[in-house]
C-alpha cells in the first residue's frame, strides 16, 4: 500500500503547505502597519490557549456534571441539544450580546437578536423534549413487555 | 532521515500525571475515524472558505493580468455569501473535531521522534489560525472591532498560514484517514497503528449521535443566517448580521454619509459631475437627471457576506464615457466626494464600464437615491464587491 504515488502525494502536499504557511507568515510580518504583529500574535496565541486550556476543560466539566444528573438514554439527547445550543450561540455571539454595529447605521445588526436566539434555541430544545419523550415511552414499553404473560 | 525517525528518550514516568495518565480521556468520541470524518468535512468548508476568500481578495486587488468579467451578475454574491456561510458552519465542525483529538494534546511521551515533534508543531499554527479566522470573521460581519489590527489584511495573511498548516496536516494524517475511512478501509489497516476501535457501550452521546448533533448545529447556523445573501431565505434570517430589506429605501448600508463625512458636500447645490476624457464635460445634478437613463436590477453584494436586490435608475456609465470620447478599451476611475478613506475611489475595468447594466445611478427603488446610498450619484455594476460600488460620485476619469 505504501506506494511511490502515495508518498509523492504526501511530500507534495507537505511542501505546498510549508510554502503557503511561509507566504502567510512573511505577509503578516511585512505589512506591519495593517497587521500589527504583536496584536495579531496575541489573538492567535490567545485563541489557541483559551480553547485548549479553558473551553475544552469547561466542556468536560459540563459533561461530568451531566453524567451525575441525567440518566441514559436521555443524556445523549441533552448532550446533543447542548452542543447545538452552544455552537449556535457562539457563532452569533456579538449579535445577541449587542457588541458591534454603529450608532448612526441602523441597518447593521438590525434584529432583536436576544429574542431570535431564544426562538432558535427554544425550537432546538422543543425537538430535544420530543426525543426525550419518545425515549421515555420506549423505555416504559420495554419495561412493560416482559411483564405481559405469554398468550397460549 | 535517520535523525528524524530516531526514538528520543522517554521522560521519567513520574511526570505522567493528570491528563497525561493513561486512560485519562475515556469518551468513545475520541476516535480516529470520527476525527477523520469531521476533518474531511472541515477540509471542504475550509477549502471553500479559502478559495472564495481568494476570489474576494483578487476582485478588490486584481493583479495586472486579471480582468474580472461583469457576468454572471450573481457570481460575487454566491462566492462571498458562501465564504461567510461556510465559515459560520465551520464553528461546530472545528470545535467537534478538536474535541475528538483533544487527548492527543496530552499524549505520552510528548515527543517520540524528531519527525513527531515537527508534526506536532504544525498543529499549533493550524489550531491558532483556524480559531483566529473564525473568531475575527464572526466579529467582522457584526462590525465588532475589539482588535487593533486591520481586519481584511490580517484575515488574508492568516488564511495563508491556516491553509498551509492544513495542507501539512493532511500530508501527515493521510495514512490515518485512508485506514479509517472508506469501504475498503479494512484492507488499508496496516498503514497506521491508529485505528478506530469498535464503539464501546455507553450511556452518553454515541459517535453517530455526535455526528448528527454536529450536522444539526451546522444546519441551524446556516439556515438562520444564509438569508442575508440567499434569495428566498430572508424570512429565516434570525441570526444574520444583516437583513436584505432593512435599511434606507429598504436596502442595507455599510458606510453612512455621516461616517463618510460627506453630508454637506453631497447636498451642496453647486454639485457637478465631471467626466474626464478626450472631450471632458461637466453636468449639474439636473443635467445628470436629464441624461438618457435606464433601469438595472442589480444586487449590492457586500464583502461581509450579505447581498440585497434593488432596482437602480440612472445614465449608463458607457453612455457618459462615449459622450466624453473615452475609448471602449479604457479603464476609468470613479471618485467619491469623500475627502479620505481607502475606498474613496475605485477603478472600473472595460468589461464592467461597458456593460449595459452598469449605471451611474441617481435613483433607487423608484425614488431619488438616499444620502446613505450615495446621493447624488453612485456606481452600480454587476459582479462587483459592494466596497467598489463607489458612492457620492463626482468625477469619472479615464486612467
Amino acid at each position: 500500500m505504501r506506494t511511490i504515488g502515495f508518498i509523492a502525494v504526501r511530500v507534495l502536499l507537505g511542501a505546498a503547505g510549508l510554502a503557503a504557511l511561509g507566504y502567510g507568515v512573511d505577509g503578516l510580518l511585512t505589512m506591519t502597519r495593517a497587521t500589527h504583529p504583536p496584536q495579531a500574535a496575541r489573538w492567535l496565541v490567545g485563541g489557541f490557549l483559551v480553547h485548549d486550556f479553558v473551553a475544552v476543560p469547561a466542556v468536560a466539566v459540563v459533561g461530568l456534571v451531566l453524567t451525575r444528573f441525567v440518566r441514559a438514554p436521555y443524556r445523549a439527547v441533552v448532550q446533543g441539544a447542548l452542543l447545538v445550543s452552544a455552537t449556535v450561540a457562539l457563532s452569533s455571539l456579538p449579535l445577541w450580546r449587542g457588541y458591534g454595529g454603529a450608532a448612526d447605521n441602523p441597518s447593521v445588526d438590525p434584529l432583536p437578536y436576544g429574542r431570535n436566539l431564544a426562538i432558535v434555541l427554544g425550537t432546538v430544545w422543543a425537538v430535544a423534549a420530543v426525543l426525550i419523550a419518545a425515549r421515555v415511552v420506549r423505555a416504559r414499553r420495554a419495561r412493560a413487555l416482559p411483564a405481559v404473560p405469554d398468550r397460549p | 532521515m535517520r535523525l528524524l525517525t530516531r526514538r528520543l528518550p522517554h521522560p521519567p514516568a513520574v511526570l505522567r500525571r493528570g491528563p497525561l495518565r493513561e486512560g485519562a480521556f475515556p469518551s468513545r468520541l475520541h476516535d480516529p475515524r470520527v476525527a477523520a470524518l469531521l476533518g474531511m468535512w472541515l477540509g471542504v468548508t475550509f477549502g471553500v472558505c479559502f478559495l472564495t476568500g481568494l476570489v474576494s481578495h483578487f476582485m478588490q486587488h486584481p493583479p495586472s493580468w486579471l480582468e474580472w468579467p461583469a457576468r454572471p451578475t450573481w457570481f460575487y454574491r454566491a462566492t462571498q455569501g458562501l465564504h461567510v456561510a461556510t465559515g459560520l458552519a465551520s464553528v461546530p465542525l472545528l470545535l467537534a473535531k478538536l474535541w475528538t483529538v483533544y487527548p492527543r494534546l496530552w499524549e505520552w511521551p510528548p515527543v517520540r521522534t524528531a519527525a513527531h515533534a515537527l508534526e506536532r508543531l504544525t498543529i499549533v499554527p493550524l489550531i491558532a489560525g483556524s480559531i483566529f479566522q473564525l473568531a475575527t470573521g464572526i466579529a467582522n460581519i457584526a462590525q465588532w472591532y475589539r482588535f487593533r489590527f486591520f481586519f481584511t489584511v490580517t484575515h488574508y495573511w492568516v488564511a495563508w498560514i491556516t491553509i498551509g498548516a492544513l495542507l501539512m496536516h493532511i500530508a501527515a494524517k493521510l495514512a490515518i484517514v485512508r485506514a479509517n475511512v472508506g469501504s475498503g478501509r479494512a484492507g488499508r489497516a496496516e498503514l497506521t497503528d491508529r485505528l478506530s476501535e469498535p464503539e464501546p457501550e455507553g450511556a452518553g452521546l454515541s459517535r453517530r449521535g455526535f455526528g448528527i448533533a454536529v450536522g444539526t448545529a451546522a444546519g441551524v447556523i446556516t439556515l438562520t443566517s444564509a438569508g442575508q445573501f440567499a434569495p428566498g431565505l430572508a424570512s429565516l434570517d434570525l441570526l444574520g448580521p444583516r437583513r436584505p430589506d432593512i435599511g434606507p429605501q429598504g436596502l442595507p448600508v455599510n458606510r453612512t454619509a455621516v461616517a463618510a463625512r460627506v453630508l454637506t458636500v453631497a447636498r451642496d447645490p453647486g454639485y457637478r459631475l465631471e467626466v474626464v476624457g478626450p472631450r471632458r464635460f461637466v453636468l449639474t445634478l439636473d443635467e445628470l437627471r436629464a441624461f438618457e437613463h435606464h433601469t438595472s436590477k442589480l444586487p449590492i453584494t457586500c464583502v461581509e457576506g450579505w447581498a440585497a436586490d434593488a432596482t437602480w435608475r440612472g445614465p449608463r456609465l458607457r453612455d457618459l464615457l462615449d459622450a466624453a470620447g473615452v475609448p471602449s478599451g479604457a479603464t476609468v476611475r470613479v471618485e467619491s466626494l469623500e475627502a479620505r478613506g481607502g475606498y474613496r475611489t475605485s477603478e472600473v475595468n472595460p468589461s464592467h464600464a461597458r456593460d449595459p447594466l452598469t449605471l451611474l445611478a441617481t435613483g433607487l427603488n423608484g425614488a431619488d437615491l438616499d444620502l446613505d446610498h450615495g446621493f447624488p450619484a453612485r456606481l452600480i455594476a454587476p459582479n462587483r464587491p459592494g466596497v467598489l460600488q463607489t458612492k457620492w460620485v463626482h468625477r469619472v476619469v479615464m486612467v
